[in-house]
């Protein structure tokens, strides 16, 4: 049995493959896999940050981190934070888009109002929220004390359970708007003849939505929690510039804890570490979002 | 057709001229000297800033082809700030304002050049006697010089409110302190902002108050000496006064502190001189109503400690142009415009050069004037200043003291101890590991 001769013009398209498809992949590389490679091969070693110097430990890293109870701390926190952020943005996103879904007056100026605090930059953001929670001039205390619901003016961001419900609320208010969008969107595209057939049925207010308008948004929203969570688990700025990850690491998500590792005591190799077990239960989000995904291509 | 012109060039050659000016000018740039300094600082303030920039306009007009470009780092922010601009080797030319036990950590990793070119630039006889002696950490070698002299735990307290209350001393023992503040603390009025919050104020303040107590967190040979009645007098002494600050007190940095004595909402303060120029500018009804005074200890047999974090200035060995870079350094004490950047905050920033202390241009400042006990008791507290970095006179420099703030380490005993209520042993025993740990790293 001879092999095929290669039919020369085949070789030249499969070398004009190659090429057209290189600068995707070098980009692929340069952006995805260098960084994840160098995470998982800093991990490996004890580096001091500001030289880059150090010496291979292998898994000592891993096995610290195992034993650590900050990280086991952490990651209960970043579960914490996920959990009760992306259910507020979503119980707060779905009921906006309902409500800006329906005629009202200014819907157009409320449908771009309502986009702002995703648009704001975070470390104004926070600015802003920190002087709403200030103990001495904030207004929440002033009001709150007025209203005699408080005696004295409360911590908000300095003792527990208040910084985590305080921060949790703040990324509430922050993200919520992408809930708003993505679901308004879909709202807007759901045939007006299902709500009269389910009114002439017999379904009131409450019936409609739940048999109606939720299944319609199902897909939208598996995307959006998917998404959400991916994004809040990796949250750093706001929770870093609200509470530092205080009082004491009751804050403290995973990324603070990179970013600690890494630039407040110089271990980079403990701070990589921190980053692929990060990476790592991050991979599961995925894998969900990649299936859901191709559930909601496949053909019913 | 038309003969082209040697004085009217074609498209291909102005195209080509083009190229060959633009692959050139980077060279001519570089033939010309063209150099841009960066200088890092962490105090910023509008004033400070504006020193800073007569300082670099007189230093660009006698070097033209040098630009300098300020860019502001923070107390809280240097250290994740240093480390990446070190690891990335993008370091900025100039440092200045960060307290010396930060230049003995990068000092310790050779990572700044020697200062003693800039000193001998400055004039070693021009500074006050011992001024550089921190930064000696290899003998005959300068990791950096200060620019300046603070004394960070000054009591400041309002005559008005005491006189209103019935008190006539200064408090000078703990014991004192807690009644004062306890009889001064109503109609919204806090007794003091100490900070309670995981961040590198509450860890420095909270060192005055161990050695407040007679103690210290290392020894004099750096071994971890925090299991002892000082370090536990301490804590207890900052947890009875958690109920005289503000609530918010527990994410107080310096900023947040100051304004609260500033603004009145704390009847006590405890800060540097820079009290005195946010009073008259922010709050100058109360202006002739706070005094200063050293900070109390535990009785009358410990003797007052100042923390004085010695602003610094000093130049990463990896920074580019290294002679402008250290002529620049020697700059910044040029007289004209260093007693601007010290007017820029009276009182705050003190000076190091004897020669400048003792110029009726420097003396003659309105707050100076106004308040010249203030300041005189100030530069005594400094002088006679340590940090963790240099403990006491008998102790070795601790090239670890960067990392062990940055750690947060004390900060978060002082946060179990005083806001979780953790039992004492357990934090003791926790801070202890976690020092040496970080000794050890």
């Amino acid at each position: 049995m001879t092999a095929r001769a290669v039919n020369p013009l085949d070789r030249r398209y499969a070398l004009l493959g190659v090429m057209l498809i290189a600068p995707a992949v070098l980009i692929f590389c340069a952006v995805i896999v260098y960084p994840l490679v160098s995470a998982l091969y800093l991990s490996l070693f004890r580096i001091f940050t500001p030289t880059l110097t150090g010496n291979f430990v292998g898994f000592a890293n891993y096995a610290e981190l195992m034993s650590s109870p900050e990280f086991w701390r952490s990651l209960l926190n970043t579960f914490i934070w996920t959990v009760f952020t992306l259910a507020l943005q979503i119980i707060f996103g779905v009921a906006a888009a309902l409500m800006l879904n329906q005629a009202m007056v200014f819907r157009s100026l409320a449908r771009s109002l309502i986009l702002f605090p995703y648009f704001v930059s975070t470390v104004v953001a926070v600015l802003v929220w920190r002087w709403l929670f200030n103990d001495l001039y904030g207004i929440l205390n002033h009001t709150l004390m007025w209203m005699g619901v408080l005696s004295m003016p409360l911590d908000w961001l300095g003792s527990m359970p208040n910084a985590m419900v305080s921060v949790v609320l703040v990324g509430a208010w922050k993200y919520f708007p992408f809930v708003v969008i993505a679901v308004l969107a879909r709202l807007q595209t759901i045939p007006e003849q299902l709500y009269e057939a389910a009114t002439i049925d017999g379904a009131g207010a409450w019936g409609r939505f739940w048999d109606v308008t939720l299944p319609q948004l199902r897909d939208v929203l598996i995307v959006v929690i998917l998404l959400r969570a991916i994004w809040d688990f990796k949250e750093f700025d706001l929770i870093y510039l609200l509470t530092g990850g205080g009082p004491i690491i009751a804050t403290q998500t995973l990324p603070l804890m990179v970013y600690k590792e890494a630039f407040g005591l110089n271990e980079m190799g403990r701070a990589s570490a921190v980053a692929v077990a990060m990476m790592l239960v991050m991979l599961v989000f995925m894998i969900v979002y990649f299936r859901a995904l191709r559930a909601r291509e496949e053909p019913r | 057709m038309t003969q082209p012109s040697i004085f009217r060039p074609g498209r291909r050659a102005v195209l080509g001229g083009a190229i060959a000016a633009g692959l050139a000018a980077p060279t001519i740039g570089r033939a010309q000297g063209n150099v841009t300094l960066r200088w890092w600082s962490p105090q910023t303030a509008p004033a400070q800033r504006a020193a800073y920039m007569f300082q670099i306009r007189t230093f660009e007009e006698a070097n033209p082809s040098v630009r300098v470009a300020v860019e502001a780092t923070s107390d809280e922010g240097y250290p994740a700030q240093m480390a990446a601009a070190f690891a990335s080797g993008q370091v900025p030319s100039v440092v200045t304002h960060l307290p010396s036990f930060a230049l003995a950590t990068y000092w310790q990793n050779n990572l700044l050049e020697p200062f003693n070119d800039v000193i001998e630039m400055v004039g070693p006889q021009n500074y006050f006697e011992g001024a550089n002696r921190i930064y000696e950490i290899t003998p005959g070698q300068f990791a950096g010089t200060g620019i300046g002299g603070s004394a960070a735990n000054m009591m400041w307290l309002r005559r008005d409110l005491m006189q209103a209350a019935n008190i006539t001393e200064v408090p000078r023992t703990w014991d004192q302190l807690r009644d004062t503040c306890r009889r001064l603390q109503r109609g919204g009025v806090f007794g003091a902002p100490l900070p309670y919050a995981r961040n590198s104020m509450t860890s420095l303040i909270f060192i005055c108050f161990v050695h407040g107590a007679g103690g210290s967190i290392f020894t004099p040979d750096l071994q971890v000496n925090v299991d002892n009645d000082a370090f536990r007098n301490a804590l207890e002494f900052y947890r009875a006064m958690r109920e005289l600050c503000p609530p918010g007190a527990t994410g107080y940095s310096w900023g947040e502190s100051l304004t609260a004595f500033v603004s009145g909402a704390a009847a006590t303060g405890i800060y540097t001189g820079r009290v005195l120029a946010n009073v008259a500018a922010q709050n100058p009804r109360i202006a002739q109503h706070v005094t200063c005074h050293m900070y109390p200890t535990i009785s009358t047999n410990v003797p007052h400690w100042t923390f004085n974090d010695f602003p610094s200035v000093m130049i990463p060995r990896q920074a580019a142009n290294m002679p402008v870079a250290k002529r620049f350094a020697a700059h910044l004490f040029r007289a004209d415009g260093y007693i601007r950047q010290l007017h820029a905050a009276p009182g705050h920033v003190l000076p190091v050069l004897r020669t400048i202390y003792e110029m009726p241009e420097y003396q003659n400042n309105p707050i100076i004037e106004a308040n010249r006990p203030a300041v005189q008791l100030m530069s005594q507290a400094a002088a006679a200043g340590h940090n963790l970095g240099w403990e006491t006179t008998r102790h070795r420099p601790n090239v670890r003291a960067g990392q062990i703030i940055a750690s947060h380490v004390l900060a978060e005993a002082v946060q179990r101890f005083c806001l979780n209520n953790e039992p004492m042993a357990q934090v003791v025993s926790t801070t202890a590991q976690r020092l040496e740990q970080l000794m050890r790293a």
